[in-house]
């Protein structure tokens, strides 16, 4: 008989996790002691933005029970503490909510019920609950905003704290686990919570080699899009790297893992250099567009409008933490700007003279400079001929290289892009 | 970087300019000059910072409200001796600001504070000086932040160029002077070391901007682009009509061949204002002389 699963806490997490175990076949039940929160969820509401969950929940409605009610968990045989953990600004997590989701579940778990921490909490975490330990397990998400349906629906293996590796898991959770299809890997609770975190500085290394190596592309006249098709062939480097430069990393979770290390090292006195090399580094990157307007720009154009297209921090997702977008505008306060996201709505924008448009074709009317500063799917429909019709100036800033660029030059404008050398229009 | 107190810039009630008679100070006060600002300018002749009672009268002329520009440097600092005297100018300074208020403070420091080898150069970038100069600087600037109240901007600027240039140091400056007499430029080596050179009155137009914004912090006075020195020699050379000549190195390569500074911060802290490319610098340099 199939285990019923329960999920504390309706965040990205919670919601993405519970849909992904209901598409399962697993009676859900999703609690949250936020009662207007689970009303909107009874009613279809989500609040998060991901490709293919709105129909997930719609389609798996008879096996997902939301609830207020803590009790409610009392059902379930295997409960994941799944509630996202907020960072500052400084990538510092703060514990105390997930503390008091735990502490209000306890209580109600049944006498054969399973606790699996799913939540990105730090080393040492887990063994300091005061939970029996062999009921007491910590799994590793690896959810990505904007694909965090397909991550969570076809994991590539569970990674799994436990007290005792070398013990079988209890079979209500076994047959959970077991119904993706995909490795389990048992190992110390400090392990998995390391291994997390171990992910994520892999993920970091990459991108800020990626970063590095397309600014020297900028310099020297070489092109990273001609390189990294060599690199993804490396079988030590792969096809699935993450190769692509970009504006820093943003969205808080890989931030808030580099903290962690560099918080433990300093309290174990190990060396993590490198990792405030990339956080540096990431800082960098995130002033990437604001170099180019000043450098690129400024010198040869008169600009009085500037076209911003994409809030978001990433394509697919409502989030704005660390977005380079956001933090772009904060320095640009001198000049009127126009605004489109396809899903921000913009009120988190701070700035004097910024006005939000409909579409992307709107936000770049009479502008002088256009700039993609998150690559929606949507973007690549705008056409540069279109640009050319409507925009007053000839410059597109586009770091991820959403438009064609080759078109856009050939029509007279100057295409500024990561990983390649700009060529100016007087060149 | 520099964070502002004033949101919005607000001209200085009166600024004292202390070193206002040297190349930089006297671009200050030309600066503030055209932009209507009240000015008390002290040079040696009101205030010889080394002498005995510096203190007292340098204090007789502070106001409460003033800004204060701390210009005044025996520079550069290469012997022991000078860099001592360098501190005991600064130690007068202050004794000054311990006991008297006053609005604002901007000492003109250098980049000699970074380590040679802090490549791209920010104002994050260690301070670790490997010169006298360098270090006589770094003293100075933590022994004012140490003396006042007072929010303290340290402006860091690299190689200034500008026509009442005092030094002659290889670059610019000299380049100017040899091709006025009628040249040879002369550059050592290739000439292929880059460094960044602003212009003197970027310099001040800094000031002027950290001064109305009542900035606090360390700003570096670069324009972001290094230049090769042959470059630049080709540069003065076309304008005087000069030939540039090669000559060896009076000493070895220098093992910092390049030097490059990321002015991201300035970008920030000061968006509409933008420095004087080189060589339309150049070209206002000679035209000042002339």
């Amino acid at each position: 008989m199939k285990p019923v699963i329960g999920y504390a806490g309706m965040t990205h997490l919670g919601i993405n996790s519970a849909a992904a175990a209901a598409a399962y076949g697993f009676q859900t039940v999703c609690f949250d002691p936020d009662e207007d929160l689970i009303d909107r969820l009874k009613q279809g509401k989500i609040p998060v933005i991901e490709p293919g969950l709105n129909e997930i929940i719609g389609s798996q409605a008879s096996r997902l029970t939301f609830s207020s009610h803590h009790e409610a968990l009392h059902a379930c045989q295997v409960i994941y503490i799944a509630a996202d953990v907020a960072t500052d600004e400084q990538g510092r997590s703060d514990l105390t909510q997930i503390q008091g989701l735990i502490t209000r579940v306890v209580p109600n778990l049944s006498s054969s019920a399973i606790l699996v921490v799913l939540c990105q909490v730090p080393p040492g975490f887990t063994r300091n609950l005061v939970v029996s330990k062999d009921r007491l397990f910590y799994q590793v998400e690896t959810l990505i905003f904007g694909q965090a349906v397909e991550r969570a629906m076809s994991p590539e293996r569970f990674i799994v704290g436990c007290e005792v590796p070398e013990r079988e898991l209890p079979a209500s959770y076994k047959t959970f686990l077991d119904a993706f299809s995909c490795p389990v890997l048992p190992m110390k609770y400090e392990s998995a919570e390391l291994a997390k975190i171990s992910i994520n500085c892999c993920l970091v290394g990459m991108i800020s080699v990626a970063n590095t190596l397309a600014e020297l592309c900028e310099r020297i006249g070489a092109d990273w899009r001609e390189i990294v098709p060599a690199l993804r062939l490396d079988k030590r480097i792969g096809p699935h790297a993450y190769l692509s430069p970009g504006l820093g990393i943003a969205g808080g979770n890989l931030e808030r893992d580099l903290t962690t290390v560099c918080n433990l090292a300093e309290e174990y006195g190990t060396d993590a250099e490198v990792v405030r090399s990339w956080m540096h580094n990431s800082r960098y990157r995130k002033d990437w567009v604001l170099r180019m307007f000043h450098r690129e720009v400024l010198p040869r154009d008169t600009c009085s409008e500037i076209a911003i297209l994409g809030l978001a921090y990433k394509e697919n997702t409502h989030s704005t933490k660390n977005s380079p977008s956001l933090a772009l505008i904060a320095h640009l306060k001198d000049w009127a700007l126009r605004v489109y996201d396809p899903v921000v709505d913009g009120s988190e924008v701070d700035h004097p003279k910024c006005t939000r448009a409909d579409s992307p074709l709107e936000a770049v009317r009479d502008a002088d400079v256009v700039i993609l500063m998150t690559p929606w799917p949507e973007f690549k429909d705008v056409k540069p001929a279109d640009l050319l019709q409507v925009m007053r100036g000839r410059t597109v800033i586009d770091p991820f290289q959403i438009l064609p660029g080759r078109e856009c030059e050939s029509l007279g404008f100057q295409y500024i892009s990561l990983g390649q050398r700009q060529y100016r229009r007087d060149q | 970087m520099f964070v502002h107190h004033h949101s919005i810039p607000s001209p200085p009630t009166r600024v004292v300019v202390i070193g206002a008679g040297g190349f930089v100070g006297g671009a200050i006060v030309k600066q503030l000059t055209g932009e209507g600002i009240p000015i008390l300018s002290l040079t040696r002749k009101e205030v010889d910072l080394l002498e005995t009672d510096a203190s007292k009268k340098l204090k007789s002329f502070l106001r409460p409200t003033d800004s204060v520009v701390l210009v005044s440097a025996l520079a550069p600092a290469k012997t022991v001796t000078m860099l001592m005297q360098n501190l005991q100018m600064a130690e007068a300074v202050c004794h000054v600001l311990c006991s008297t208020e006053i609005h604002h403070l901007l000492y003109i420091s250098s980049d000699a504070v970074y380590a040679d080898d802090a490549n791209p150069v920010r104002e994050n970038s260690p301070v670790a000086p490997t010169t006298l100069h360098g270090m006589m600087h770094a003293a100075r600037e933590l022994m004012l932040k140490s003396s006042t109240q007072a929010p303290v901007a340290c402006l860091r600027p690299t190689l200034i160029y500008g026509a009442q240039d005092p030094h002659s140091g290889y670059g610019p400056n000299r380049f100017r002077r040899e091709a006025a007499k009628g040249g040879p430029v002369h550059i050592f080596g290739d000439g292929e070391e880059q460094r960044d050179h602003v212009m003197v009155n970027d310099v001040a137009k800094l000031v002027s901007l950290a001064l109305s914004y009542r900035s606090e912090g360390a700003l570096n006075a670069v324009t972001g682009v290094s230049t090769a020195f042959r470059i630049i020699a080709e540069m003065v050379a076309r304008q005087f009509g000069v030939e540039v000549k090669s000559q060896p190195r009076p000493g070895p390569r220098p093992h910092l061949l390049h030097r490059f500074f990321d002015i991201t911060n300035t970008l920030k802290a000061f968006p509409t204002f933008h420095f004087t490319p080189i060589k339309q610098g150049l070209d206002l340099v000679k035209q000042g002389m002339t």
